[in-house]
């Protein structure tokens, strides 16, 4: 019964989704904004990558909320996972020896891939975000193939999330300071396509890598701990 | 033939949205509907992205010279994709969170054995 | 002249604060949320003149409005961001003592965010920053719920989860369809192309967001997770949720109903959806016997009475709804507030539990009694100039509809009179039990304040009725919304 219900429902909104999208013919964008992000970006923000001018400068608000996403999910979960006392730790089983070498060799390259990916993010496909999962993933590797692991010094990671959190939003305040607009680039543009370019952009990109590496690894150490 | 190749990323994202939808109105365990909102962020992602398309388009960085804004596909759903991904991850992390401690208090998942929980 | 960013900017710095200060003092961050919610209050009052002549629209990055984000700081949204932060405010007084167990920092982490995402909804101008806003929101009042890790709480978190996350997905297919058919985002310029946009496609984009705030704001088939979540968290939330975070939904449905789609044709069927919202909300509250659900189904009515007010679609009727939502935020939560303590004392949520709670904690309890008196709508409480004004201004319609329909509010004002009725004699029934066992200051404070507010609107509601005139006119003029984000073009 329910299933037929649920399965009725399901099928009507496809049918009216399906009559309504021949409105909007597949690969022919027409937006005003695709125009000017495409034609402006460069000159206006500085970065080759106009999805990262998007993301950060253009629709930057976004991106500040974006990020207070991630570090409520992080806080969230671990409010919700928190226990009073500390609860039992359980014998977990030793990695092997070509693990353990394995996550020892490729850690600080995984390390290095991502910082180079979040510092090159105005340049390069890639950015805060795409880094800082990557740098995560290398602390999940850690965890993967330590033979003794009991957790990370959270407050060290607490003390990264904040003040990269705290970066961002002065850097915002400081264009409010400056030219009278919230997260406005008031550094100089440089020259497109140089590492030094693009004003806050690489500065913003650099915060939110180091903020999203450490929530993730932050949400990864919180489930292993509660588990 | 054309119809296929002019529908079928909407043909695709509305197909994984409306089995996501699907999952969670049937399942009756937690981590199934979990994995039925995965899915339908999932298709919402790629309903947002096929919005910015050009046929045959490059992707929006000026990495050489002789590229033409002209020919460049959309770059804002591509931003709005990196928000909502994001965010599904977000609410994926707090949904898991949340069933471990149901899972501590009951020690079930089937949300038919819980007692509250009517959907 | 301060930039109504800050507004948003504020919270969001102070909630990223929050663990460094814990480094020092583990019980600093109870006062940082407080201070914070003070410094969105200053603000909004220093906004309140400036607004009133010429709303005011912040561009964000210096970008122009259909490129970059835009904030409009109108009176219809500064009006919202004031319940905001008003309710924060003294919600964050009152947490100081309350909150005791779990992670206190993280506590008021989420809370200062809750505040973000609610003030960041009502003053944006963008459709996907909107979006971006209500999953703070969202986000973090799955996280508050559940913050007790209780059986009720965490079920009734989970539960809000998953009905809130797939209207999340709803907004965000609705916003993936906008941005196909007008290729903007803004609201302002989406309005400002509709009526060239003929499609079906517009119908389903519109039901799509209307569903998902719909979610938020608990209007009828959408409502189930209310109940449980705002009866199973704790009761500085439950009058937060109650108190604003409803009405947040509320008002995302209205700015897409009416600034952005402009769908007139839509009121009829809402006015009657917020009639049906209201029977049913409390006819269920009638029959409860757990004290905080019989508030939250009794939320459940009020955001009714709201989203028909608004439906009514005139001028007066609208500045009505506005004056029940204030009515609503001040009085629920009161209620909720005066039911936190009245639980911690009892260790029950059952009514009979609270029988000569009365004699007990009386400051307590009359503040109960003057809110309860406010929600159904006795003179000289705030909640009577509000119900008047709607039901006089649905009459004005003369619209046999209406006529109907405010017999249906009349009648729900009459089951609500009776639980309250209920409800109190419980509270104030004569037991052996004697001696005092008030509230701590940290909590009577916030609750005489509210309480004399709602005395004081209700003794003198010109007090706000001026401005709510000017936000009521604010949202019927679209073009000159359109006007002021895109400027002459």
């Amino acid at each position: 019964m329910r299933k037929a219900v649920s399965f009725i429902l399901v099928v009507i909104i496809a049918i009216g989704i399906g009559l309504s999208l021949q409105e909007v013919p597949f690969g022919k964008t027409k937006s005003e904004v695709r125009k000017y992000c495409l034609e402006k970006g460069i000159e206006q923000t500085g970065a080759t990558n106009i999805v990262t001018s998007v993301v950060v400068n253009y629709r930057g608000f976004d991106t500040l909320g974006e990020v207070t996403v991630l570090f409520l999910a992080a806080i969230g979960l671990s409010a919700i996972l928190y226990r009073e006392k500390e609860g039992e730790r359980k014998n977990r089983r030793r990695s092997s020896l070509i693990l353990y070498t394995g996550c020892k060799f490729l850690f600080p390259l995984i390390l290095l891939f991502g910082a180079y990916i979040f510092i090159h993010g105005h340049l390069t496909p890639g950015g805060g975000f795409q880094g800082g999962a990557i740098v995560a993933s290398g602390f999940l590797l850690v965890i993967l193939g330590s033979r003794s692991w009991w957790g990370f010094n959270r407050s060290k990671m607490k003390i990264t999330e904040s003040l990269s959190g705290l970066i961002f939003v002065v850097v915002g305040l400081l264009g409010l300071l400056y030219g009278g607009h919230f997260l406005l680039n008031y550094l100089p543009k440089g020259i497109p396509n140089e590492l030094f370019s693009a004003g806050i952009i690489p500065i913003i990109y650099i915060a939110i890598g180091f903020k999203v590496g450490s929530e993730i690894t932050g949400i990864i150490d919180d489930m292993i701990r509660s588990g | 033939m054309e119809f296929i190749e002019n529908y079928l990323y909407y043909i695709a994202s509305f197909g994984l949205i409306l089995i996501g939808l699907y999952i969670i109105l049937i399942k009756k365990n937690l981590i199934k509907m979990i994995i039925g909102l995965s899915i339908m962020d999932t298709g919402v992602n790629i309903l947002l992205i096929s919005m910015g398309y050009l046929s045959g388009g490059t992707a929006p960085i000026f990495s050489r010279e002789n590229l033409l804004p002209s020919r460049m596909v959309d770059p804002v759903p591509q931003a709005l994709v990196l928000t909502a991904i994001v965010i599904g991850l977000a609410i994926i992390a707090l949904a898991l969170s949340l069933t471990i401690v149901l899972y501590r208090h009951y020690g079930t998942l089937n949300t038919r054995k819980i007692r509250d929980l009517k959907w | 002249m301060v930039n109504p960013v800050l507004l948003i900017v504020i919270p969001l710095g102070g909630a990223f604060a929050i663990p460094l200060f814990a480094f020092i003092s583990k019980h600093l961050s109870k006062y940082i949320s407080m201070i914070v919610a003070l410094a969105m209050l200053i603000i909004v009052g220093v906004l309140i003149p400036a607004v009133s002549k010429n709303p005011i629209v912040v561009k964000i990055g210096g970008f122009r409005p259909p490129f970059g984000i835009n904030l409009v700081v109108s009176p219809f949204s500064l009006f919202f961001a004031g319940i905001v932060s008003l309710v924060g405010f003294l919600v964050s007084i009152y947490a100081i003592k309350y909150i005791q167990k779990g992670d206190i920092d993280k506590y008021h982490l989420l809370f200062l965010l809750f505040l973000a995402g609610s003030v960041g909804v009502v003053l944006t101008g963008d459709i996907f920053n909107m979006f971006v806003f209500f999953e703070i929101l969202c986000i973090s009042s799955y996280a508050l719920v559940a913050y007790n890790r209780d059986k009720d709480g965490v079920e009734a978190g989970i539960k809000y989860l998953i009905q809130g996350s797939v209207g999340s997905a709803f907004i965000l297919i609705g916003i993936g369809l906008i941005y196909g058919l007008c290729g903007s985002l803004n609201m302002a310029d989406i309005a400002n192309q509709i009526h060239s946009v003929n499609s079906p496609l517009l119908f389903l984009a519109l039901f799509l967001f209307i569903t998902g705030f719909g979610i938020e704001g608990a209007i009828f088939p959408l409502n189930a997770w209310l109940p449980d979540a705002h009866s199973s968290a704790p009761s500085t939330i439950s009058a937060v949720l109650s108190g604003f975070a409803i009405e947040v939904g509320i008002y995302a449905v209205v700015r897409f109903v009416w600034t952005v789609f402009g769908a007139s044709n839509l009121l009829h069927f809402l006015a009657g959806l917020g009639i049906l919202t209201l029977l049913i909300g409390e006819l269920s509250a009638f029959k409860q016997n757990d004290i905080k659900r019989l508030l939250a189904y009794s939320s459940i009515g009020q955001i009714g009475l709201i989203l028909f007010a608004i439906s009514i679609g005139t001028a007066e009727s609208i500045s009505g709804g506005l004056f029940q939502v204030l009515s609503h935020a001040l009085s629920k939560a009161l209620l909720f507030l005066a039911a936190g303590y009245m639980i911690w004392k009892v260790s029950s949520r059952k009514i009979e539990e609270m029988k000569g709670i009365g004699v007990r904690m009386p400051i307590t309890s009359f503040c109960f009694l003057i809110g309860a008196f406010s929600l159904v709508g006795l003179p000289p409480f705030i909640g009577f100039p509000s119900k008047f004004i709607i039901i006089k201004s649905a009459l004005l319609t003369h619209q046999a509809y209406f006529y109907f329909l405010v017999g249906a509010v009349l009648l729900g004002t009459v089951i609500e009179i009776s639980y309250f009725f209920k409800l109190l004699q419980g509270i104030f029934s004569k037991t052996e039990e004697t001696g005092i066992d008030e509230a701590p200051l940290t909590a009577l404070v916030p609750m005489v304040i509210l309480t004399l507010l709602i005395v004081g609107i209700g003794v003198y509601p010109q007090a706000i009725n001026q401005f709510l005139h000017l936000a009521s006119h604010n949202l019927i003029d679209k073009m000159g919304y359109i006007e002021q984000v895109l400027g002459a073009l």
